[in-house]
């Protein structure tokens, strides 16, 4: 959110010069604590792009976690049918590889995406003990109360 | 439902014949030199490990200097999480309950995508030491934290037993009968009190720390063991070549109807509820949920996930084909698996270890297969207890009791409840009432119920208080104990017959309760929350900082940075 910079941010600039775009700003420009938590109101640029990502994820969690063997039940006869090649009845591999494959998958996906979301915000974790990245929270965190 | 089993715990399964002993028929009982060297050195080992690595503060205790990285802290996950019921007691379900035994592959593995995406990196942010000090200070409540430490050393109980029934049958094929040695106990009660005395007796010598250099060994000798009895016994039997975990399809149709049929032993409501219960447990369980403070950045929580993840469908993917295996063999060379008698649940809970010995393998080679099991309970019981022993030395004794007490203190306590646990464990795994997996399944709803809504609704919605949360432990609590009063308590008392109510254990059983459990307690605490004042500032400000995507500082709360006032950074040097 942009209506945050009015703090004295001035030596954030200088610290995190190096990052280039909109979203590294508006990431400097946040003060976290100061934005409210809540799963169903992000409340800054980052929670929103991240939550984005999360409730896609959560989707195709619940469609391939529950989708087979809810098919299974409405459709008992199609999916008890034998898989060509592998010898599965479809119901079986969907529930006993497919699901279990599929978390792990989305996972992976989960993972590569918040890395490129740091990276969009321009945020380090090489270096979490870093004094000068840290300013920055520091002097957000400092602002009112 | 075709009724509901006493002697298996699946709802829907219908009792076996009761057997007098656990002893499990067909399996080769007797003292084997190979496999017990085997086993003795592999405890030998893990012993030295936790003597190598022993701790002397609490900070390594609990949580290992925060210092585990990626790929060891995955396998940590995977040897915390792959327990008896994994290694042994899934592949009984799914040998004897058929479509409905794969609930625990999908339960146990798919949960951790919403662990990955909705708890871990804030949970590393957070960054306490035990999951009771979440809740106590989340919710700014003794009580909270009081409840938290109470279902945590409760889960650690429940899914113990579970595991002390594994060990012990594991344990019977490697030692043999030792019933002669204690009047009135059997083969089974004396194995039990044996393994737990070498479990306790390992982890009040080395703390997390030990524990968490010891899983990834354990992990290292489960995995191998479980694949490679796999492999050969696929390979030797003319099932499979390289891949059994794909060419057991092939063997589906000749297992029986029974094998595969989906909804014949179990409702699509008793699948659905399973599932869920061991979803949401798995996100809700403490020793789970505390190796994510373990990490040195929440980048590393990420990324430790999926390895972990990754590890543990090695062996999900893998439990199925054995089970298919177990259950071919048992047919050929005992009788058939199905049908009247049909396979007892006994033989069934070691049905990985009787299909290497079923194939004719070296006794040595089942003694390895013998040995994963073990290794994978006792891993797993050493999270168990160290979560549930910080939640008394940590979140009961220092932070309630002693607020002063010292290092050595805390330890002591800390040592005196994982013995504590290890008593209680052997007493209820004597006689236990349900199988393997069923008993880990009663802990996950347990999780699922009390500590999962806490930590999500905590970490998700600010103005969470401590009226809500206390509201919602205590609902959580009496919900998961109606089921369990209904189905399994009956099981230990003669005069009654379980469950005492069918319709109730039709509709909210007690393996798959938090289906039931888990909206009413969301409701209950997000409505007393806002019927209630908000939380404090500082608590919603410290909620924010475990959502805020700055970098921490390793050893640094989400409470350090908002207590410093913004002043520094600064690490503390200890």
């Amino acid at each position: 959110m942009r209506d945050n910079n009015t703090q004295d941010s001035d030596d954030e600039l200088e610290t995190d010069g190096g990052v280039a775009g909109g979203h590294g700003q508006a990431h400097r420009d946040t003060d976290y604590l100061n934005q409210e938590v809540n799963l169903l109101k992000p409340s800054t640029p980052f929670m929103r792009d991240h939550l984005r990502v999360v409730w896609t994820g959560f989707v195709i969690w619940v469609v391939a976690v529950f989708g087979p063997v809810t098919l299974t039940y409405l459709a008992t006869d199609a999916m008890t049918t034998q898989m060509p090649v592998l010898g599965f009845p479809w119901h079986y591999f969907l529930v006993a590889f497919g699901a279990p494959t599929s978390a792990l998958l989305l996972s992976v996906w989960y993972s590569r995406k918040r890395d490129a979301l740091d990276e969009k915000y321009g945020i380090d974790h090489t270096t979490p003990e870093g004094t000068e990245h840290g300013g920055a929270t520091a002097a957000d965190g400092g602002v009112d109360e | 439902m075709t009724g509901t089993g006493t002697e298996t715990g699946i709802p829907g399964i219908t009792a076996l014949p009761l057997q007098e002993s656990l002893l499990p028929e067909s399996l080769d009982i007797s003292f084997k030199v190979v496999p017990a060297v085997l086993v003795l050195g592999m405890l030998a080992l893990f012993l030295a490990i936790g003597f190598v690595f022993r701790v002397a503060d609490t900070e390594d205790m609990w949580v290992a200097g925060r210092s585990i990285g990626n790929v060891e802290n995955g396998m940590a996950i995977g040897a915390n999480w792959m327990s008896a019921a994994s290694y042994l007691g899934m592949a009984a379900s799914i040998a004897l309950a058929g479509f409905y035994g794969l609930v625990f592959v999908v339960g146990w593995t798919t949960g951790y995508f919403i662990l990955l995406i909705f708890l871990a990196a804030q949970l590393r942010r957070f960054g306490k030491y035990t999951a009771p000090d979440f809740v106590g200070d989340r919710f700014n409540s003794d009580s909270a934290r009081a409840i938290a430490a109470v279902t945590t050393f409760l889960i650690g109980f429940v899914y113990a037993i579970g595991q002390a029934k594994g060990m012990a049958l594991v344990g019977l094929y490697v030692f043999g009968d030792f019933g002669f040695l204690l009047p009135g106990l059997d083969g089974y009660q004396v194995m039990v009190i044996f393994m737990m005395a070498i479990t306790v007796g390992y982890l009040t010598l080395s703390g997390m720390l030990g524990a968490t250099k010891n899983q990834a060994v354990q992990y290292t000798i489960l995995i191998v063991a479980f694949l490679v009895g796999l492999f050969v016994v696929g390979y030797t039997n003319g099932y499979s070549t390289v891949l059994p975990q794909l060419e057991y399809g092939m063997l589906i149709d000749d297992l029986g109807s029974e094998f595969s049929e989906p909804f014949v032993t179990s409702s699509y409501y008793l699948w659905i509820a399973t599932t869920f219960s061991l979803i949401v447990g798995t996100c809700g369980l403490p020793h789970v949920l505390v190796r994510f403070y373990t990490v040195e950045s929440e980048r590393t929580a990420r990324w430790s996930t999926v390895w972990g993840l990754f590890f543990i469908c090695l062996l999900y993917w893998s439990a199925p084909a054995f089970a298919a295996f177990g259950t071919d063999l048992y047919t050929t060379n005992v009788r058939p698996t199905y049908g009247d008698p049909g396979m007892a649940s006994a033989a069934s809970e070691v049905i990985v270890v009787l299909a290497a010995q079923l194939s004719n393998l070296p006794e040595w080679f089942v003694g390895i297969v013998a040995a994963g099991g073990i290794a994978a309970a006792i891993a797993t019981v050493a999270g168990l207890f160290i979560a549930g022993s910080s939640a008394i030395s940590h979140d009961i004794y220092t932070n309630i009791i002693n607020e002063d007490a010292t290092q050595r203190q805390q330890i002591l306590v800390g040592r005196l409840s994982i013995v504590a646990l290890g008593v209680l464990t052997t007493l209820a795994a004597l006689d236990p009432a349900s199988s393997i997996a069923a008993l880990v399944g009663y802990a996950f709803a347990l999780a699922g119920s009390v500590l999962f809504p806490m930590f999500f609704i905590g970490m998700w919605w600010e103005n969470a208080n401590r009226q809500g949360a206390l509201a919602g432990m205590t609902t959580g609590l009496v919900l998961w104990s109606i089921p369990m009063i209904n189905e399994i308590v009956p099981t230990y008392v003669s005069s009654l017959e379980a469950p005492l109510s069918a319709g109730l254990a039709q509709w909210m059983p007690a393996i798959g309760s938090a289906l039931i459990t888990l909206p009413i307690v969301f409701a209950v605490t997000i409505i007393v929350s806002l019927v209630t004042d908000d939380p404090p500032a500082e608590t919603k400000r410290i909620v924010r900082q475990c959502h805020s995507p700055e970098p921490m500082g390793q050893q640094q709360t989400a409470e350090d940075v908002v207590a410093d006032g913004g002043e520094s950074q600064t690490p503390a040097d200890d």
